[in-house]
């Protein structure tokens, strides 16, 4: 074979971990021009490319590639850009290694291609030399589309129907945009002011960003169609309703959802009260339970809090759901595990303040209805962990705002919204959904993906009308 | 920690002044001559009451509660200032003397807010609310910093005051926020002077006095100027005076009140000051000079238990592996000390630590250079001076044990390893391979020398930070683990035997030479290589002298929600009207708005008092209790919010459900508005009830009458009638049989928990809104959750209202508290000074 196979896997240079313990900035720094284009010659430029097909988005992922190759990083950028408004965002979160470079050809014999690191760089790059242009926008369609949620699907949805035209407004109930990107994933793993500087692109195209606005009590859907004159809605609400366990003693002080602790320290910056005024939570001893990705940020927020961290978790490390630089990344900075175990009371003090935490030892037996083996409880197996805080990071429900005042809106008995798979449409003609709202506690590419589908549908049905009036 | 009724010795004059012989009441007592009345009672046991004579300060008769009868002296002299005379037959407490004293004390309430004084539920609301809650303003006891140290409170108490004469007044005098250290509420000053005359006794001068005359006297400084601008060298000796929450120490106020005390020696620097400390649960709390007569310097005063409960403290041992510090424990610790510093025994060793420890410390340390790492490179900084110095390695130093942070960034460079023992993390314990923690302060015991060279005990006082250490033990234990003989020393006693006893120094009067208490100038800016002021709000403020730079005032132009209006309601409550279309056009009763002032605030929840959705505006009520609450209501008309998220929660629901009875409190009276008026549009008789401590806190009245088929305002100590709670009122007519379909609840949660209560015998449906934490308000955090009937609720997506009864009231108590020493924390450092004072000087500057 050639040369090219010969280059190794390039990594990508990142902060030591007993610096990053104690600061939130990003990990990982990034390749640099060289390291970029080193890596991109990597790629073998196959006849045909099985990438693309693990990517949920579509991206022309071998174009960006040899433009990468070529040293044409603008232009690569603009390639990614075609099939993708959040590129920043997703080299950084996506999980590469269970999509695209899971199929890369040349991951059979060697390391695939760092896909994501190659994507991440190319906007990186777009960003940093100042050269976002803007691409040539088609006339106005005078069609109106709302976005409900400010989070990944629903960018997506406005990034692309305001390529095709349309005139999109996003709404937001919270003070800043972004959805999970903003108050769910820390600054470490991805800086706030990349999501910023992607919003304020999808701004530059013209999509109008409305903050501090809860459809279902500012307005509810049928009012945007009927009184405000959209001609059709996106719901990408999210799952904004934090599980519990269910077990005694979860609503003593000092329990937390992850989503609670997240928004705190990334959303409302707790981590730098006094100079902000939202407090962060204090803990000593803490365990995390659960074993995705919003465990792990949970988990790295608190050490660089201070706290000496455990992440307690029911099922064993292979079937952790989390991506596995995260787990690893979390152990490299000193997070203790405890898995195959799980928690079965908080115990509190007269002030009903956590004290400790009685969990039990877990056997892996048959496997569930989602394929994994099912941890079963071991008899007698108790015992307590002295801790201050217990932060739940279990999964999430949909959350029930928008449905709530939606009465017509078909939903399945887990509250999420029933969608059609091809165009995302749900049973009330001219609203679309996807995202968490949709297939519930997911990941922010398939969020993407979903919306991608929907804003196809939107634009088609926007279309059809254009011209049958 | 308060001097009243306490027996006092004046110990100049224990033995050579003659005595005179008195009676009182029917006891043959002795007197020094010259001595009070009311000291020679005191002494003797028999207490008079009083409140402006202070042991340390001269007789002053302002308060006039300590009258006596004396046989053959007309009416009735003031104890404080009648000299004991040989023969004197003396009354105290006689019915006639108690009725004046309680019209005396009444008049005094008149103008102090106490109406918890007279409140019938006291006992309950003391068991519900166990500390004072934080307030901007204190309108009574319970919301009151100074709730468990004031005298007026404790004198209430024993003479049995049961009712006030007529209503009591609120003097509306603004309120100075803007020192460093001291709040000053001068609607709390009973005018007893203590302040003025314990400045003036301890510095010879006048930073504060009384100004203005007749009624509208009140303590201040020279032309209105500012603390710091008067000269204050904020001794804090004023506040420790005071026998009310007029003058209350920022950081100590909102603290639990202290149960213990202990004295001992301040160790910031080496005039070694003499303390007495606060202590609660073995933290402490608050600091004061252990000598009445002697000030101390502000460190001593207000910094030592700011900075001993920082949250940066450090509490763990650190062992460096794999490159980052990972906890561990003293075994593995101390045994990774031995394993660095094993091959760098001899001149490659230097042991740094400054001199603010304890002399059994450093003489351990020097022994473990000498003994056990067989070194000569034993470097004690000198600290006599209050400059900052950091010490460097000699040449050929490899490895480094150091106790603080004193040393030079160069040299840290040149060290392979490098052990610290220190309170605080510091550059050089970022850099070590092991950090271990250790005691300070008032956490350490053992012996110092002062400036004078004289030898002085130090007490522990309090608990130090779970792991933390004593120094010589630290290293004792490392000594063994080393295998060195001669470290078995198992008390601090033990090695105090070893020390030599320092020549006699000459007696030295520590308040004559002028120190850091007398000189701003002196005082220490750093501990162990720390700066001080890194830790303590207030210092932070005095560094930055008299003309401070606006301290973090919201950037409100940015904001798109404009404030219309803001004004003052009654005390401690302000009704802001705040343009927010899409919030008005959408709003129903008993919704509320979340808001946030500028980009950095808190997003705290408010309940929509009123709206107007043609002009596009909301109405809330806000009470100043924190940080947040309290830069809202500073947003003056034209301001602009950052964000108002709204209507949330679930409306009330709104039908014929018959009589409905509205009890409210506090913002509640306000928040019943637009419920009241729904309801009566349905068709329901509605009867609102409104309470509040007294009188001039209710607000209101005209609204609610014209909105509501009865309203009846019930004052809690009396000065309107009915008096009590609005559940009292409720359950009155409950009781005469009066029928009321639906009670429904808004106010503090001790008022819902009472009406909830009371309610409940008889069964009638009671509903409460509940105002927990929240932070997104839609569903997404749970921070509001809160248990219903026994299930998981949240407040802001199933609420706010929920079925009275079936409320966990407790749980639900304790979780709104669960910041509360992170909000007092932030009040402490972060308090934004609305720096009202502007100085009326006729000097050009």
């Amino acid at each position: 074979m050639t040369s090219k196979e010969k280059i190794p896997r390039q990594p990508m240079p990142e902060q030591a971990p007993e610096d990053r313990a104690k600061n939130f900035n990003e990990v990982p720094y990034g390749y640099d021009d060289k390291t970029a284009v080193l890596e991109a010659s990597r790629c073998i430029n196959c006849k045909k490319p099985r990438c693309i097909d693990g990517c949920p988005v579509g991206i022309d992922i071998p174009g960006f590639i040899v433009l990468i190759q070529e040293g044409k990083f603008i232009e690569a950028a603009m390639k990614i850009k075609q099939r993708n408004a959040l590129p920043a965002v997703c080299g950084r979160v996506c999980p590469q290694e269970e999509q695209c470079e899971k199929l890369c050809v040349l991951g059979i014999k060697d390391k695939p291609v760092a896909i994501g690191r190659l994507e991440r760089f190319a906007a990186d790059y777009e960003r940093k030399h100042g050269s976002i242009s803007l691409p040539q926008l088609p006339p106005g369609t005078g069609r109106k589309v709302a976005c409900v949620g400010a989070g990944p699907a629903g960018l997506t949805v406005a990034g692309d129907l305001i390529l095709l035209g349309h005139e999109v407004t996003v709404f937001e109930a919270l003070q800043e945009f972004g959805g999970v990107l903003t108050y769910g994933i820390p600054e470490f793993r991805l800086p706030k002011a990349i999501v910023r500087a992607e919003v304020d692109y999808l701004a530059r195209l013209g999509v109008k960003f409305v903050a501090d606005f809860v459809v279902g009590y500012n307005s509810t859907v049928r009012e945007l169609m009927e009184k405000h004159g959209y001609d059709a809605v996106f719901i990408g609400t999210g799952a904004g309703l934090p599980s519990f366990m269910n077990v005694p003693g979860e609503n003593l002080i000092g329990v937390y959802s992850a989503n609670e602790y997240l928004t705190r320290s990334n959303l409302m910056k707790a981590y730098l009260f006094p100079e902000y005024d939202t407090p962060p939570v204090k803990c000593r001893k803490v365990i995390v339970v659960g074993g995705g990705n919003v465990a792990m940020d949970a988990a790295r927020i608190a050490l660089r809090l201070g706290s000496d961290v455990t992440v307690v978790y029911r099922r064993a490390r292979e079937q952790m759901p989390a991506r596995a630089e995260e787990v690893h990344h979390a152990e490299e900075e000193g997070i203790k595990f405890k898995l195959l175990n799980n928690p079965v009371r908080i115990i509190g003090d007269e002030r009903h303040r956590v004290t400790a935490v009685e969990c039990i030892r877990m056997e892996l037996g048959e496997p569930d209805e989602s394929g994994r083996r099912r941890p079963v409880p071991v008899k007698g197996s108790e015992f307590t962990m002295e801790v201050d805080a217990v932060i739940v990071a279990i999964g999430n429900d949909p959350n029930p705002l928008v449905p709530r005042t939606m009465p017509e809106l078909k939903m399945t008995k887990w509250g999420t919204i029933v969608a059609d798979e091809g165009t995302m449409a749900t049973s009330v003609p001219g609203v679309y959904a996807g995202g968490d709202i949709v297939s519930g506690a997911a990941t922010v590419i398939l969020a993407m993906g979903q919306a991608r589908i929907a804003a196809g549908a939107i634009h088609e049905r926007l279309s059809g009308k254009v011209g049958g009036g | 920690m308060s001097s009243v009724n306490q027996a006092k010795v004046n110990p100049e004059h224990k033995h050579k002044t003659p005595t005179v012989k008195l009676t009182i009441d029917g006891r043959v007592v002795a007197a020094k001559k010259g001595q009070t009345v009311l000291d020679c009672a005191g002494e003797n046991g028999i207490l008079i009451p009083h409140l402006c004579s202070h042991p340390v300060l001269p007789p002053f008769g302002a308060c006039r509660l300590c009258l006596v009868e004396i046989e053959g002296m007309r009416g009735y002299p003031t104890s404080c200032s009648t000299p004991a005379e040989e023969g004197m037959v003396v009354r105290t407490g006689t019915e006639a003397l108690k009725n004046l004293q309680r019209n005396i004390l009444s008049l005094i309430i008149l103008e102090h807010p106490g109406a918890c004084l007279l409140c019938e539920k006291r006992q309950i609301c003391d068991e519900f609310r166990p500390d004072a809650e934080k307030a901007g303003s204190a309108t009574g006891c319970h919301s009151c910093g100074s709730r468990d140290s004031c005298e007026v409170r404790r004198l209430a108490e024993n003479l049995g005051i049961k009712e006030l004469p007529v209503a009591p007044v609120y003097l509306n005098r603004p309120i100075e926020k803007t020192h460093p250290f001291i709040d000053h509420d001068p609607n709390l000053c009973i005018l007893c002077g203590r302040c003025v005359r314990i400045c003036k006794h301890q510095h010879k001068t006048s930073v504060i006095d009384f100004t203005d005359r007749s009624s509208r006297t009140r303590i201040g400084r020279a032309f209105d100027c500012s603390l710091i601008e008067a000269g204050c060298t904020f001794c804090g000796s004023c506040v420790d005076v005071c026998p009310t929450g007029a003058l209350a120490e920022r950081y100590a106020k909102w603290q639990p009140a202290p149960d213990k005390s202990v004295k001992s020696t301040c160790t910031f620097c080496d005039w070694a000051c003499e303390l007495e400390f606060g202590i609660k649960q073995d933290k402490l709390i608050c600091t004061k000079s252990a000598n009445e007569n002697i000030p101390v310097c502000a460190l001593g005063k207000f910094a030592l238990a700011e900075f001993l409960n920082g949250s940066g403290r450090l509490h763990s041992c650190y062992v460096r592996t794999d490159g980052i510090l990972r906890e561990t424990d003293w075994q593995e610790a101390l045994a990774a000390v031995k394993d660095r510093l094993w091959n760098y025994r001899g001149d490659k060793f230097a042991f740094i630590c400054d001199s603010t420890g304890t002399l059994e410390d450093r003489f351990i340390f020097r022994k473990f250079t000498r003994d056990v790492m067989q070194s000569p490179n034993y470097i004690e900084l000198e600290g006599a001076d209050q400059a900052f110095k950091r010490a460097a390695v000699p040449a050929g130093v490899k490895a480094a044990f150091i106790s603080g942070g004193c040393i030079e960034a160069d040299s840290l460079s040149k060290l392979e390893v490098l052990i610290i023992q220190d309170c605080y993390p510091s550059e050089a314990s970022g850099r070590a391979d092991v950090v271990l923690p250790v005691r300070v302060l008032a956490e350490t015991e053992g012996t110092i020398k002062d400036r004078f060279g004289r030898h002085r005990p130090l007490l522990k006082a309090c608990e130090p930070p779970k792991a933390a250490g004593s120094e010589w033990m630290i290293i004792c234990r490392l000594a063994k683990t080393f295998g060195a003989e001669g470290f078995n020393y198992e008390f601090v006693a033990d090695i105090t035997k070893q020390l030599n006893p320092p020549p006699a120094p000459p007696e030295i009067q520590t308040g004559q030479t002028p120190g850091p208490a007398q000189d701003l100038k002196q005082m220490r800016t750093h501990f162990r290589g720390h700066r001080i002021d890194g830790h303590v709000g207030g210092l932070r403020e005095l560094n930055a002298g008299p003309e401070p730079a606006p301290v973090s005032m919201p950037a409100q132009t940015k904001g798109t929600f404009e404030i219309l209006d803001n004004r003052r309601l009654v005390p401690n409550t302000h009704e802001i009207v705040i343009r927010a279309p899409q919030v008005a056009s959408k709003a129903q009763p008993g919704q509320f708005v979340i808001v946030m002032v500028d980009e950095k605030s808190e997003r705290v929840p408010y309940t929509l008092c009123d709206w107007n959705i043609q002009t596009g505006t909301i109405t809330i009520v806000v009470q100043e209790k924190g940080l947040s609450s309290r830069k809202l209501i500073l947003c003056k008309p034209g301001s602009k919010l950052a964000h108002v998220i709204g209507p949330l929660g679930v409306p009330l629901e709104i039908k014929k459900y018959g009589t409905v009875a509205l009890a409210a409190g506090c913002y509640g009276i306000a928040a019943i508005i637009p419920v009241a008026r729904a309801l009566k549009n349905a068709g329901n008789t509605v009867l609102a009830v409104t309470e509040a401590r007294t009188g001039y806190l209710l607000y209101y009245g005209d609204r609610l009458r014209e909105l509501s088929d009865e309203h009846v305002q019930a004052a809690i100590d009396g000065s309107l009638s009915p008096r009590g709670h609005a559940v009292d009122v409720i359950a009155g007519r409950l009781k005469s049989g009066e029928k009321i379909d639906c009670v429904i609840a808004i106010g503090c949660p001790f008022m819902m928990m009472l009406t909830a209560r009371e309610t409940k015998p008889y069964g009638v449906k009671t509903l409460a809104a509940l105002n927990p934490i929240m932070l997104d308000g839609t569903g997404m955090c749970g921070a509001c959750r809160l248990t219903v009937d026994g299930k998981m609720k949240f407040a802001c997506v199933d609420g706010p209202f929920f079925d009275a009864h079936l409320i966990d009231w407790d749980e639900l108590k304790d979780r709104r508290r669960a910041y509360s020493a992170e909000e007092i924390h932030s009040l402490a450092a972060t308090a934004p000074a609305e720096r009202s004072h502007t100085c009326a000087r006729p000097i050009n500057r």
